[in-house]
């Protein structure tokens, strides 16, 4: 029986969750850009933007759908290029080899060739006093000495405001909120709460040379995809209420022979409903803007997978002229997943959905402190005193950190459809 | 090398009609431009000579999965295939074979064998197990090479032929030392014979027609069973054969009703349009990536299923008008097209049935991305490529080849500049009159596709500028591409086209105009029908006229040898 797919198609009436959209073409960063982009080359600059009729050709009886096809932590400047790391950079696993093997117990012993007493050295590090492994259990140890924040009270960083004033130690917090200093931002504006940047802006992993902020690369091998849509769209430029859903996706993402995103191509969001959001959102003079919701993405790295999940998550997108959007998705991280998602692989899981093999969850953790210049426990530690949002009701201790990416999005069919697969496992996630 | 098709002096005239039509006039086959009232039978014509063609690779990879298995492996590569007058399928009667070609057949035929002798699978293909692994078994390789022998050669071997085979299974054998070594060995060398790779018809005295000829049963159920299957004849097919069945007119309708029926009427359908619609050109087909991003490679492999699974469901599922594939909406989709499309395809991995809405501008294959990107350049689309082949592939009228000494910088140059349009860049580049005479033909049909750009992808303007698709065919005004897909539905020319290209590429050559009242009938007969394909098949192959032969031509003089060996290349 053949699917009439009529005036639009009108199985899209029923798979298109939708999107709502303002026009506006407001550049959001003149000048240097505000974000570090893990890709230095954009992929959609091998085709041409042209402009379109956005409410013709994206949207249809109301309805949008849009893929991610860039996306990085928003973050502030390299700590070379800026006054946001007074103190250096944080001194990572090295500096700890480096101050243990100054120590007597960290003298090499006559039998150990350079391996072995490498071997010996990172193992020594890597343990806390009761002999845990700090990356595994990162609050067994101490905070890093070594470990530097983002200063500075004018320091800037990108992003936008969260909790709705401009906070600062000693005054009063927000609501829902612990105390913090919050970031000018790229343009000047004040209030941009940004923690998850002061963590991590002062360690090399994060800087815009760095392997950190590199994961959209997994995006692009296919492993994972971010689906926007808005649904009742009535104006572009002013709608006062439009639906809006932020969904994990099931399909990879869509490129041509030069690996740049392709628009226009389907997408059917992730069968799990842990991972669809749902919320309503406006738009004002062409900027969207959503009530806040929790939204849950996957990742994968090293073949094992954890969530990345965002608390009170928050868009705020200008329309370009290709279709797309641009702007921002902040919101909370949970401290305990952010941690597995880019320190301590804890709990990370196989395809099965199964926990990961120890060894390989262990060995990742300690390979990316080495690699991008910091310790699982003062990470752990640092994300603990940065901690911004959603306290804890028994203790007061906020459970999550302030956290902005950037992101580019390009026009895309959204369906919800169970259909065959080759990637099937992908979808049951 | 092949036998040369017969050029008759009608075909002469046939071809001073496409002149006619090259100067602007209407060509033979314009003529008839409605069909006169229904013959009542079938017009008694001569026979032409019987014909040798060369399988294509879509024939012998499908003669490879019938006899055998579809995963049996044809290691391979085909040389790629002679197109004359716009079919591959009379090319099949023309031309040599290169040593490249005889050495991927061979390749081809020692994989296929053993795969079909080898440990793995014998139990499967040989049909008796020898004696003795030591000794040769002359009777299981007898009825090993019998059976092969009937189904690859389509006629039972000659006691000659079967002794041949048998003999290099026996000498393989006593060199390689296993029976099945020598099977292999026999059956590869049927499958390099020019009795497999050629389809070669035979004759024999009509005792209808006293002194006249008549194609023998096999050849008549390889000629039946390549148009309406494009495989080798089945075993209903042959046993009919062998028991004369072919030969009289109820056990023909029963044996063509039989294979109309069949699920393989779709392979033949399917073969005949990938040859009509140029097909094979997508080998060739190179989009700038910068330009068209979406163009992938997955992009042109599904542009050409698409296109033929529209063609199949329309024609052979739903039993549809053939002319109505010109305006019809109903499409097949894919992900990767519904990119180009713009349109959400919600099936991963696989295809599904729609309808393009009305503000989509699609109107039948005649806007599917296929014929839009193949008649298109690496960077841009073409007016003129495309009305050309709009006039060749669904009118049969020829358009030549530009001079080659044109001047294309008006048309190349202005490509990206603001406000220009193609419309704009013809008719700078029409000032010149050398060029202006073919323009007159092809553009003002290519123009109405304009919307659509060099992929197939959807454009509301043109650098800017807004598209004039107005167009006109044989006094018909019409705009953009609907109005383009009705006109064509409505002109008796479509109908007529497809009737002698089907025609044509079920007999090998190119049609003669002695046959014209042959076509007339089988064009009323279409008509009658509503235009239904497979009744137009089916007609044809209940003709007479279909297997209707006369004496082979007698050589002019001994065949010239064109080849040099010395390796001259100067």
């Amino acid at each position: 029986m053949a699917v009439k797919f009529a005036g639009g198609w009108t199985r899209r009436k029923q798979l298109m969750a939708g999107l709502g959209i303002g026009f506006i073409a407001v550049a959001v960063a003149a000048g240097q850009p505000a974000y570090r982009s893990a890709r230095a080359a954009a992929p959609n600059e091998a085709a041409p933007a042209q402009d379109i009729d956005i409410m013709t050709e994206v949207f249809r009886n109301g309805e949008g759908g849009f893929v991610v096809t860039e996306i990085a932590y928003a973050l502030g400047r390299d700590a070379k290029d800026s006054a946001s790391c007074p103190n250096g950079m944080t001194g990572g696993v090295r500096a700890l080899i480096e101050a243990y093997a100054k120590t007597a117990p960290g003298q090499r012993r006559p039998e150990e060739d350079d391996r072995l007493y490498e071997r010996r050295l990172t193992a020594a590090v890597n343990t806390a006093p009761n002999g845990q492994n700090i990356c595994m259990h990162p609050e067994a140890a101490a905070p890093d000495p070594n470990w530097r924040m983002v200063a500075g009270a004018t320091t800037v960083a990108d992003g936008i405001d969260l909790d709705g004033q401009d906070t600062a130690r000693g005054r009063k917090p927000a609501g829902g909120t612990c105390g913090h200093d919050d970031f000018r931002g790229m343009h000047g504006e004040r209030g941009v709460d940004n923690q998850w940047y002061r963590v991590i802006g002062c360690t090399t992993g994060f800087q815009s040379t760095g392997l950190a902020n590199s994961f959209q690369t997994e995006m692009y091998t296919g492993s994972w995809g971010i689906l926007v849509t808005l649904r009742g769209v009535d104006d572009l430029r002013n709608d006062p209420d439009v639906a809006v859903g932020i969904h994990a996706s099931a399909d990879p993402i869509q490129l041509s022979s030069a690996r740049a995103a392709l628009p226009y191509a389907t997408y059917a969001v992730d069968r799990d409903k842990r991972y669809r959001a749902n919320t309503r959102g406006r738009i004002a003079n062409g900027v969207l803007t959503i009530v806040p919701v929790d939204v849950r993405f996957h990742n994968y790295v090293n073949s094992m997978h954890d969530d990345r999940i965002l608390r009170d998550a928050r868009l705020r997108l200008t329309f370009t002229r290709d279709g797309g959007m641009e702007g921002y998705l902040s919101g909370y991280s949970p401290i305990e997943a952010m941690y597995d998602l880019h320190f301590g692989a804890r709990h990370s899981t196989n395809a099965k959905g199964e926990l990961a093999p120890e060894r390989l969850r262990l060995l990742t953790s300690i390979g990316r402190a080495g690699a991008l210049g910091h310790t699982c426990n003062g990470a752990y530690h640092a994300m603990l005193e940065a901690a911004d949002g959603h306290p804890d009701p028994a203790t007061g201790r906020c459970t999550s950190i302030s956290t902005q990416f950037r992101i580019r999005l390009a026009p895309a069919f959204v369906v919800d459809a169970a259909t065959q697969s080759v990637n099937a496992p992908l979808t049951l996630r | 090398m092949f036998m040369k098709s017969i050029k008759t002096s009608l075909t002469r005239k046939l071809a001073a009609g496409f002149c006619m039509v090259i100067a602007g006039g209407i060509g033979w086959a314009q003529l008839s431009t409605a069909p006169a009232a229904a013959p009542a039978a079938e017009p008694n014509l001569p026979g032409t000579p019987p014909t040798m063609r060369r399988l294509t690779e879509l024939q012998y990879r499908a003669i490879i999965a019938d006899v055998f298995a579809p995963d049996v492996p044809i290691a391979g590569r085909f040389e790629r295939a002679r197109r004359e007058e716009g079919l591959v399928a009379i090319g099949t009667a023309q031309g040599g074979m290169s040593p490249f070609s005889l050495e991927q057949y061979d390749a081809s035929a020692r994989s296929i064998a053993a795969a079909v002798t080898g440990e793995k699978r014998r139990a499967q293909f040989v049909p008796c197990q020898p004696k003795s692994d030591a000794a040769f078994d002359k009777g299981c390789a007898t009825r090993f090479v019998e059976l092969y022998g009937l189904k690859l050669f389509r006629r039972p071997l000659s006691a000659a032929e079967r002794t041949r085979y048998v003999q290099i299974a026996r000498s393989a054998q006593q060199r390689l030392g296993g029976f099945h070594q020598g099977l292999e060995y026999a059956l590869a060398g049927m499958l390099v014979s020019p009795e497999f790779l050629l389809r070669i018809e035979n004759t024999e005295h009509d005792p209808r027609a006293p002194g006249g000829l008549r194609l023998d049963a096999w050849s008549k159920a390889a000629r039946l069973s390549f148009f309406l299957t494009n495989s080798t004849p089945d075993a209903e097919l042959l046993r009919a054969a062998s028991a004369g069945e072919l030969h009289t007119d109820a056990g023909l309708a029963r044996q063509v009703d039989r294979l109309i029926a069949s699920p393989q009427l779709e392979a033949a359908v399917r073969a005949f349009f990938w040859d009509m619609l140029h097909f094979d050109g997508f080998g060739d087909l190179f989009k700038d990536p910068a330009i068209y991003p979406a163009y992938t490679t997955d992009v042109a492999r599904d542009a050409q299923e698409q296109t033929l699974r529209t063609i199949v469901t329309h024609l052979i599922t739903d039993r549809g008008d053939y002319r109505d594939l010109f305006t019809t909406n109903k499409t097949w989709l894919s992900r990767p097209l519904g990119i180009v499309y713009r349109m959400p395809v919600a099936t991963r991995n696989g295809w599904e049935q729609g309808e393009f809405p009305a503000s989509a501008q699609r109107s039948g294959i005649l806007t599917d991305i296929s014929l839009l990107a193949l008649y298109s350049h690496p960077g841009r689309s073409s007016p003129t490529l495309r009305g050309k082949a709009l006039r060749e592939t669904f009118l049969c009228e020829k358009v030549p080849d530009p001079p080659a000494n044109v001047s294309f910088s008006i048309v190349q140059d202005a490509v990206n500049r603001p406000g220009s349009t193609a419309r704009l860049r013809l008719a700078e580049h029409n000032e010149n009159p050398v060029c202006a005479g073919c323009h007159k033909l092809t553009d003002p049909l290519g123009l109405t596709l304009e919307n659509f750009d060099g992929t197939g992808g959807f454009r509301a303007r043109e650098n800017g500028a807004e598209l004039d698709l107005s167009g006109k065919l044989q006094g018909t005004d019409f705009t953009g591409p609907q109005g383009l897909g009705k006109t064509l539905r409505d002109n008796p020319g479509v109908p007529l086209c497809l009737v002698q290209k089907l025609y044509s590429s079920a007999s090998g050559r190119p049609l003669a105009t002695k046959e014209e009242p042959y076509v007339e009938y089988l064009l009323n007969g279409f008509a009658a029908s509503g235009y239904r394909l497979p009744d137009l098949m089916r007609a044809i192959a209940l003709s007479k006229t279909f297997y209707a032969v006369s004496e082979p031509p007698k050589p002019a003089s001994p065949p010239r040898v064109a080849a040099s060996n010395k390796g001259d290349r100067s």
